[in-house]
């Protein structure tokens, strides 16, 4: 029987050479099934990591909260957090109500409102950052076991976040608006046009598809327009920053300043049933509590 | 069993590093890929198939934690346990500058895939993230790569790593 000796230097490379030919030989010819079989594994192995991740993102979180509220001038601090979640909150209800007024507009004449139901949402925080400098996303304390599902929605107060596109037992791995792989149906809100955000390798984002005939402008305010799963309509996306009109292009593109500031968000709702898609209404959410 | 638990605890403590940790050294939002640095390391002193096989668990929890593909993530940190073990049997001595010359390599290898496999990117898009992100970053892991091996060679007051070193 053939046998590989793995103390010699010759042994050792055979089986190296043989064992890293035969994973892409697997990764490359059957995807789904080596990708499954890993995914088994994800689970436990995502519980036993939890333990060191957890442990070093509440010391890492309390050095931080130290720093802030003793270093750096404990009642300026404290102040500016308090009113910077109210204009958070603010905000969110402007917008809301702007949305509402608009649609209020557009359905006097149908006043066939519908009850809408809430949409549940669970409150997770931002224990880490994505692992490579090649996507932009952040790490949730909640996972599946917490019911959080891949393609769930993703918010603050002050607007959309991004998408879930990874989870474990214990954790999430959140897609955020600016990274290019992501794209979320919008409405500028003003126009009624409708279009893809995107987001760009630069840290915006950007509204693609927008019709050539839109009378938009800077310093419209985007919304999700609820087309498709993951986020109810009306939930804020961005302000229109800049806008590229191509001789000869089918489309449009803005440019946009996500409404989030997405570096500093610490914690977020994931939306777990969204409005259904034709809901007009839009909820205000409410952190903190699992409906 | 000792170097099996070593590894294991290695590995466990590389995710809160890198996911936690590091975003607050990062500079220009870039951080260094601490999981590439310690496969090739584990791969340049131990040879390549525990480089390969640290490198291998390393891509594929630190993909738990990150947006991309799995696949390219176990290629990637894998390939770069296992061909610094390779590359360290050509060479006598292991120093931090040839340490840093195969990191750079590896870690310009492992962004130019990673990157050139992204779908939606526009060929400006492509040429900016290798820019400012692949090359920073493959110069962030040298650094890190070098200065680890230089702490080591300091703390454990190992002479260059010589090849008796490394195999006996």
């Amino acid at each position: 029987m053939w046998m590989v000796n793995v103390r010699s230097p010759h042994g050792a490379r055979r089986l190296a050479l043989g064992m890293f030919a035969l994973l892409l030989a697997a990764l490359l010819l059957f995807p789904g099934q080596s990708q499954g079989l890993l995914d088994y594994l994800d689970g436990p192995v995502g519980q036993l990591v939890r333990l060191p991740l957890e442990a070093v993102s509440s010391l890492d979180q309390g050095i931080s909260a130290m720093w802030q509220q003793y270093v750096s001038l404990q009642h300026v601090a404290d102040e500016n957090r308090r009113l910077k979640q109210e204009m958070d909150w603010l905000r969110g209800e402007i917008n809301q109500l702007r949305e509402a007024g608009s649609a209020t507009q557009r359905l006097t004449s149908l006043l066939q409102f519908k009850e809408q139901a809430l949409p549940a949402m669970v409150a997770a925080q931002v224990i880490g950052r994505d692992s490579s400098n090649r996507y932009r996303s952040v790490i949730l304390n909640k996972g599946e076991s917490d019911g959080i599902q891949k393609d769930m929605g993703v918010i603050t107060p002050a607007g959309v976040v991004g998408r879930v596109v990874k989870t474990t037992g214990a954790t999430a791995v959140v897609l955020l608006l600016t990274d290019p792989n992501n794209a979320i149906a919008g409405l500028i809100q003003r126009t009624r046009d409708e279009g893809i955000v995107e987001g760009v390798p630069q840290g915006r984002a950007k509204l693609k598809y927008i019709p050539m005939l839109s009378a938009l402008k800077e310093g419209d305010r985007v919304v999700t327009s609820g087309l498709v799963g993951g986020f109810p309509r009306g939930l804020a996306i961005g302000t229109i920053t800049a806008i590229d009109r191509e001789e000869g292009a089918l489309f449009q593109t803005a440019e946009l300043a996500p409404e989030v500031d997405l570096n500093r968000v610490e914690e977020v709702l994931v939306i777990q049933a969204p409005q259904s898609q034709s809901a007009d209404q839009t909820a205000r959410p409410d952190p903190g509590t699992k409906r | 069993m000792k170097k099996f638990l070593g590894y294991t605890g290695l590995v466990m403590l590389l995710v809160p590093l890198q996911t936690t940790l590091l975003p607050h050294v990062a500079i220009w939002d870039i951080k260094p890929d601490l999981g590439l640095v310690v496969a090739a390391l584990v791969g340049v002193l131990a040879g390549e198939l525990h480089g390969l096989i640290v490198g291998l668990a390393i891509g594929w929890i630190l993909n738990l934690y990150s947006a991309g593909d799995l696949w390219l993530n176990l290629v990637t940190t894998g390939g770069a346990g296992l061909f610094a073990g390779l590359l360290a049997r050509q060479v006598a001595e292991i120093t931090p500058t040839i340490l840093a010359v195969g990191l750079l390599f590896l870690s310009l290898a492992g962004g130019l895939v990673a990157v050139l496999n992204m779908k939606s990117a526009t060929m400006a898009d492509t040429w900016w993230m290798i820019q400012f992100v692949v090359v920073p970053q493959a110069l962030f892991d040298t650094a890190v790569g070098a200065g680890l091996l230089w702490f080591l060679e300091q703390r454990f007051a190992v002479p260059r790593f010589g090849m008796l070193d490394r195999y006996s």
